[in-house]
């Protein structure tokens, strides 16, 4: 009974030392590097007022929903950190503000520290695979969801339960590669417009 | 780092500095914020902004009910019809004691030479949406300044006392609820009119009465209702029934948990009672939100009391 999964086990491992043996082709990241189309600017601002528009819907008391806004807004402080920019992520975090009835600039606090972080951290981010990414972008939503809390927390009144909110910083983590694939698609499409290009 | 940029490469402001004054303005808004009102200005202009787009956004999950509504089943419409039918006859013969009553009470009031109680005028609302803020419990109602709406009104629902409006834009208002830590409002115990304030609690959804002595007549099932002491809140609106009541030797007071009426049907529909604020005491002038100032010298009292 064991047998096939034996096999299968065997032929993995088969290939993965076939794969040891390859000579490294670039750097040690064993991956092929594709070159992107450049970025349309009407693209990022698209997307962020779109997931802006998604943090907006009335979720009502789900506080664990990711927040769409902070994710878009960790991509392109990655991906094309000359464009978008902490000032941005300040003037949509107190139209943040105004919308949840927050104190006025607590989300813009939290934004422009998450900014800081993917700024300062996007070369470093971007070459790891995107599973270890994963890993950076949930350490960035959470100091940022951490800052809004001390800043509750400072203030006074903090309602009981504030920390399931936390919840919502892993699951904006978990669909990082999902939002990677989808917004940088239109970067990855071939320069000619043929019969076989997906977009 | 260490290096500067050549001048083709020049990035402009570094972005330790970006940080830094935009964090320092955060800082700045927040603390303004926390003290004083003066934002409202600008806070109601982004309001105005966004209200459209707010409006069109709630528009799927409407659709959504709508469609929902439509497949609700004729059983569950049949259950619901009876039990309304009861209710309806249940309320028709307490409405003709409460007219019977009202009467009397106005007689006698008469004789007593007391003040009539007025009904203050009250508008019918929705709830728009619940603030996505784990910090606060607060809901959006579709009703503003342009409606009459003031800070500082009650809100009921039709069973209790729901909360209350603590911030008003043109189109829309911010109603924190009684459950909000900050929140607090004068009640008493309908069985024994036992005084009491009522805060947030720190369990999620109840309210707790602080203050009370650890011999004070309360007893898990009582009923507890508005004062009507800080001349805000109607006196005798239910507010909430009690679920438990620890009494520690070692601590002076008794702790009480409540459970809120209101809030517990699907209904988006809330009444506000357009109430004008009290003056404020001049202990209480310096609290915060203005409209739960006299709640603030409440607390105050307690806290003497306490000493």
């Amino acid at each position: 009974m064991k047998q096939w999964w034996r096999r299968l086990v065997g032929a993995r491992l088969a290939s993965a030392a076939v794969a040891e043996v390859r000579p490294p082709t670039i750097g040690r990241g064993l991956r092929p590097e594709q070159v992107l189309r450049p970025v349309r600017p009407a693209f990022i601002w698209a997307t962020l007022v779109g997931a802006f528009f998604l943090n907006l819907l009335p979720w009502g008391r789900a506080i664990w929903v990711p927040d769409f806004f902070a994710l878009t807004l960790v991509f392109w402080n990655v991906h094309q950190p000359r464009k978008v920019g902490m000032g941005i992520a300040f003037v949509f975090g107190l139209l943040m503000d105004v919308h949840n009835g927050a104190l006025f600039g607590e989300h813009a606090l939290a934004y422009t520290l998450l900014s800081y972080g993917a700024i300062t951290l996007h070369r470093r981010i971007q070459w790891f695979p995107l599973g270890s990414q994963v890993i950076y972008v949930f350490g960035l939503l959470l100091v940022a969801q951490l800052a809004s809390a001390a800043v509750r927390l400072w203030v006074g009144g903090a309602s009981p339960g504030w920390w399931v909110g936390l919840l919502s910083s892993a699951l904006g983590a978990a669909i990082w590669p999902l939002l990677h694939s989808v917004l940088l698609a239109p970067q990855r499409r071939p320069a000619k417009r043929d019969d076989t290009r997906p977009l | 780092m260490e290096y500067g940029p050549p001048p083709l490469f020049n990035q402009g402001v570094s972005a330790r500095a970006r940080l830094a004054f935009f964090s320092l303005v955060a800082a700045v808004l927040i603390v303004i914020d926390a003290q004083v009102n003066a934002l409202d200005a600008i806070r109601n202009g982004v309001e105005i902004l966004l209200y459209p787009i707010q409006r069109v956004l709630l528009w799927p999950r409407d659709v959504a009910e709508d469609v929902g509504g439509y497949f609700a089943t004729i059983g569950g419409l049949n259950d619901e019809n009876a039990s309304l039918r009861k209710v309806a006859v249940e309320q028709a013969q307490r409405a003709q004691m409460a007219a019977e009553l009202k009467l009397e009470n106005d007689q006698l009031r008469k004789l007593a030479g007391l003040r009539e109680r007025l009904d203050p005028p009250s508008q019918l609302v929705t709830a728009l949406y619940e603030s996505r803020d784990p910090f606060s419990r607060k809901v959006v109602i579709d009703r503003g300044s342009n409606d009459g709406i003031r800070a500082g009104g009650p809100v009921l629902d039709e069973v209790g006392v729901v909360g209350q409006v603590t911030r008003v834009f043109p189109m829309t208002a911010e109603v924190t609820l009684l459950t909000d830590k900050e929140q607090s409002l004068p009640v008493q115990v309908a069985r024994n009119g036992l005084r009491a304030v009522a805060f947030g609690g720190s369990e999620a959804m109840t309210l707790e009465l602080r203050y009370l002595p650890t011999n004070a007549d309360v007893e898990s099932g009582d009923s507890v209702v508005t004062s009507g002491l800080d001349g805000l809140y109607p006196p005798d609106l239910p507010v909430a029934t009690v679920t438990r009541v620890d009494r520690d030797v070692k601590d002076q007071f008794s702790r009480v948990i409540l459970k809120p009426v209101a809030g517990m049907s699907k209904s988006r529909l809330l009444l506000v009672l357009m109430v004008n604020p009290p003056p404020l005491a001049p202990a209480a002038a310096s609290g915060r939100e203005t409209p739960a100032g006299n709640l603030r010298g409440d607390r105050a009292a307690a806290k003497a009391a306490r000493r």
